[in-house]
């Protein structure tokens, strides 16, 4: 709104809903309500317990100042940041022009995989670990409540360039459950700030360890496409494994396999690879 | 020729900054905080074109648009616009959404041109021309000193690199803006500014008013760094709004337009070649180089460089040189004065070929500076860095340090002018005691005002404190604008002189011997119903020019992402005498801390098929923040037989320098173009090409 990308008619106040701002740990799962702040994620004892790649991810998100106002939902559905879509005078395809004009310009902060030819990537940090945890999303529709699945939520703007996740106009998130079965969970990410700066690449793993070894495992990326990026292959080689390097090091090129970097954005993958085998080695 | 005392009790001393507790509490007022009554807003219509030809501009339903008191043009006909953001119209409003809304309502017919935003783009021979009487690229401006050729085939060792540096943005904290207010044929203006006389000079000359008739104010200001001299369009704009709404209007730019239309640091781009002997002297130096101040480069403009020009080879005397300057105009804002002109980019090429060159020769780089800076000064500082920072501990050969987080370390020396002069002042000391210092200068956030107060405060035996220093009115004494490093110069002689003054004038009116300290207040008692007012103004003898001043950096570079910390920063800095020591400190930590954006963060980033600014906020134009913050170790060579010297300046030039040597230590390879960001550093490393061919 501030940039007169958007101009509704009216606005509603979520914060007047009421049990939207509850933290509520279970066994099998914990419920965070899409009203609840970045901060009060960052700093629940109990969740950076159960979840510490949440609390990682969460402690990254802007400047403290906004993780005291922004919420879970709001990072969710969050727009892009791409800075051709948020310029003022600037009509790009996101906006419903026909030209996308990352793709022969300034792309250094774009993705390294689309299925549609707009490039501007999703940047929610929570987005990524959440996908990582298998969190699911709890979704007011038409009058009913529908459960998505974190790819569900974003899965609509892989291939369609005016879109910024799956959600309908009329949708709201009511709240994300995150299940407890993901025994390690980590957050990583390159920003070329320390703080307050969105991440050039970001990284989520979550493991499941018994008996030394990986029984399943996640590994997430963020920043690098229209969705927070994972490969099913790439996850089905922890299984079953002891940690070592090389295993990082095959999961990372499983990963980034089908990279295709702009003029602007090949860094983008030795840094990912580089935050996926760190992020792996913590966890594992 | 007046001295300063040899014994000195305030001077020197941390004070508490005077307006300190103004500012933390909210209580100080800028120009964004002025609300005469009545006020209105003003807002600007900018250009949307990078270049068009604008043939009719509509203000009609602009004009009755709910709100709207005033709606002007800034200049009549049809016109040129040459940069996305060039002013065109401005409206005056009872809110900001009216001012908003009525914007939108004026229409524009214009003719869309071709553009060029990028220097590489911009010097090729069919590129758009910027302006049409001449090319983008400026005739070279060359300089020519010695034997350069047969110096550079004689030279036991020749070394060469391009290297370059990025449009810079100022972004102060304040953005540009003014408020009027006309009150029949007399206009008042509070600025933000960093020349409340050269304001109302631009303002009167601009509206065909007297300079008498016009009062500029600028109590407090949130930093100019040479951006905020003259009033600029919008300057011009608002008293005009003003004017025609018959209202006093405040048009204060959004941080928006002050990536567009208030001026920037020039680009360069270096090609540098550096003859020396195999011991390391110095023998011939080539130079050629071109940058863009915007619209303001190019052979349209005078002086060749186009305002992209720097001092080469900068600190170093070398017997044989040749400099070529060009500049080149691209359709862009701007450059105007950024703090220290040309000098972070002469600093950044000069330093970094020399490490080029130590590396080659296998010298210590602080050794091959102390071989050859003609500087007695940098030469002291260079030696006691180097045993503070612990050079000889920290320095490894490049790219030795073991591990992926590598860690370096690099240094860079520099000089600034300053030097003060004319500035006036005035002490009025009252029969209660109390003690007024007024002088038409300004406080950039400086610490000008706690400068005014402990030099009065020196000379009255008195506690700073117990000074009201005025300033920033032209109803005050004149004063320069604050640039150059020459405010505390130019304002603390001038101060002293008043006081000096008024001193002896309250001797020999109260017939007292000494009225300082504990006496003050019963000798001023003795005036009796009528404050004493005393002139000074500024005296030789009490201020100089010429500093020198060496930084050392220490980084770490995570090789793997590309991502560099600075660890550490030491500046080993001259300023002749120190008035506030404090001030002075803080000064040293906004130099280093700008230096640390431009080396690390900072970058206009222009977009070629659209021609904007893509980068127009602080979101994406990256200042450094906190976390970002190394260790600052700040050594002040103490020089008071020199008198004032300002400081502003020399600290900020050679941070990036040293950053960047720094890196190239740590990695083995040298990024050598700024800002220095992962996605240099990874392809420097060899990784990016690797994984994208």
């Amino acid at each position: 709104m501030k940039e007169s990308i958007a101009e509704p008619g009216i606005l509603v106040n979520l914060r007047s809903i009421p049990g939207l701002d509850q933290i509520e740990p279970g066994d099998a799962q914990w419920v965070l309500g899409a009203g609840v702040t970045v901060a009060q994620i960052e700093d629940h004892a109990g969740l950076r317990r159960a979840f510490p790649g949440l609390h990682e991810a969460a402690a990254e998100v802007a400047s403290r100042q906004i993780r005291n106002v922004a919420t879970l939902g709001g990072n969710l559905a969050q727009h892009s940041r791409c800075w051709y879509y948020r310029h003022r005078d600037i009509y790009c395809l996101k906006k419903g022009g026909d030209t996308c004009h990352a793709r022969e310009g300034e792309n250094k902060f774009h993705s390294i995989f689309s299925g549609n030819p707009c490039i501007s990537p999703m940047v929610s940090s929570l987005a990524v670990i959440l996908t990582a945890l298998d969190a699911t999303v709890v979704v007011q529709r038409e009058g009913e409540t529908v459960t998505l699945t974190m790819t569900d939520l974003y899965q609509r703007a892989w291939d369609n360039p005016t879109l910024h996740h799956s959600l309908d106009r009329s949708d709201l998130i009511l709240r994300v459950e995150v299940p407890t079965r993901w025994s390690r969970s980590a957050y990583l990410q390159v920003a070329e700030k320390a703080a307050f700066d969105w991440a050039t690449v970001s990284c989520a793993a979550a493991v499941r360890v018994a008996d030394g070894r990986i029984q399943e495992g996640r590994v997430v990326l963020g920043s690098v496409a229209p969705v927070p990026y994972q490969v099913a292959a790439a996850n089905r080689l922890l299984q079953g494994q002891t940690w070592s390097d090389a295993l990082g090091g095959s999961v990372a090129e499983r990963l980034l396999r089908d990279a295709t970097p702009f003029a602007h954005n090949g860094h983008k993958v030795p840094i990912a690879r580089a935050l996926i085998q760190r992020a792996l080695r913590h966890v594992s | 020729m007046p001295t300063w005392p040899e014994k000195r009790s305030v001077l020197g001393r941390r004070v508490r900054r005077a307006d300190g507790p103004l500012k933390v509490t909210g209580a100080a007022k800028y120009t964004s905080d002025v609300q005469p009554a009545g006020c209105l807003y003003g807002m600007i219509l900018r250009s949307k074109w990078p270049a068009a030809r604008v043939t009719g501009i509509d203000l009609s339903e602009a004009v009755r648009s709910p709100g709207i008191k005033a709606a002007i043009l800034v200049r009549d006909g049809e016109r040129r616009v040459r940069y996305y953001g060039e002013e065109l119209a401005a409206v005056a409003g009872t809110t900001k959404q009216a001012c908003l809304d009525a914007l939108r309502k004026i229409t524009v017919r214009a003719q869309p041109l071709p553009f060029v935003v990028k220097e590489a783009d911009g010097i090729q021979p069919d590129a758009p021309r910027v302006w049409d009487e001449a090319p983008n690229l400026s005739k070279p401006q060359v300089t020519e000193r010695g034997q350069v050729d047969q110096a550079f085939a004689e030279a036991e060792v020749v070394v060469e690199g391009t290297y370059s540096t990025q449009v810079e943005i100022h972004h102060c904290l304040e953005s540009h803006g003014n408020a009027a207010a006309w009150d029949g044929d007399e206009l008042t203006v509070w600025s933000s500014t960093q020349g409340v006389f050269s304001v109302r000079e631009g303002l009167a000359g601009n509206l065909g008013v007297d300079q008498s008739k016009v009062r500029v104010i600028s109590e407090f200001m949130g930093g100019g760094f040479g951006s905020k001299f003259g009033p600029g369009v919008e300057g011009a704009i608002v008293a005009r709004l003003a004017k025609q709404a018959n209202a006093p209007v405040k048009l204060m730019l959004s941080r928006f337009e002050e990536s567009l239309a208030v001026g920037n640091r020039p680009s360069s781009i270096q090609k540098v070649r550096l003859g020396a002997t195999r011991a390391g002297k110095l023998v011939a130096y080539e130079l050629d180089s071109y940058g863009t101040a915007g619209v303001g480069s190019g052979a349209a403009t005078e002086g060749g460089g186009g305002g992209a020009e720097f001092p080469a080879p900068y600190i170093y005397t070398i017997p044989n040189t040749r400099v070529q300057h060009r500049g080149v105009a691209l359709n862009a804002g701007a450059a105007r004065a950024f703090r220290a002109p040309g000098h972070p980019q002469a600093s950044f090429g000069i330093e970094s070929i020399l490490d080029e060159l130590a590396v080659k020769l296998g010298l210590d780089p602080v050794e091959l500076r102390l071989l050859n800076d003609p500087s007695e000064i940098r030469q002291r500082e260079y030696r006691l860095g180097r045993d503070r920072f612990g050079w000889r501990e920290k320095y490894r050969l490049p790219g030795s340090s073991p591990g992926p987080v590598k860690v370096g370390v690099g240094c860079a020396g520099a000089t600034w002018g300053g030097g003060g002069g004319g500035t006036r002042a005035q002490a009025q000391i009252n029969p209660d005691g109390s003690v007024e210092i007024r002088c038409g200068t300004q406080d950039l956030g400086t610490g000008t005002r706690t400068v005014m107060a402990m030099v009065a405060a020196e000379v009255f035996g008195l506690p700073p404190e117990a000074i009201r220093a005025r300033l920033g009115d032209t109803a005050y004494p004149p004063s320069g604008g604050s640039g150059g490093s020459t405010t505390a110069a130019s304002v603390s002689p001038a101060v002293y002189d008043a006081c000096e003054k008024a001193l002896a004038e309250l001797q020999q009116q109260t017939g007292l011997e000494d009225v300082r300290g504990e006496n003050w207040k019963p000798a001023c008692r003795r005036l009796g119903l009528e404050p004493l007012v005393v002139s000074g103004q500024w005296q030789k003898g009490l201020s100089s020019s010429g500093v020198g001043g060496v930084q050392f950096a220490e980084v770490e570079v995570d090789t793997e992402t590309g991502l560099v910390r600075v660890r550490k920063i030491t500046c080993v800095q001259d300023c002749g005498l120190i008035v506030s020591r404090l001030t002075c400190e803080s000064q040293v930590n906004g130099g280093i801390i700008m230096g640390i954006g431009y080396a690390l963060y900072e970058d206009r980033v222009m977009d070629a098929g659209t021609g904007v600014v893509l980068n127009p906020n602080l979101e994406t134009y990256k200042l450094p923040g906190i976390a970002d913050i190394p260790e600052i170790d700040i050594v002040l060579v103490d020089m008071p037989e020199r008198g004032v010297i300002g400081i502003g300046e020399p600290v900020t030039i050679p941070t990036a320098s040293a950053i960047a040597n720094a890196v190239a230590n740590a990695l083995g390879v040298r990024i050598s173009s700024l800002p220095i960001t992962p996605d240099k550093v990874l392809a420097a490393l060899g990784q990016v090409k690797e994984l994208t061919a």
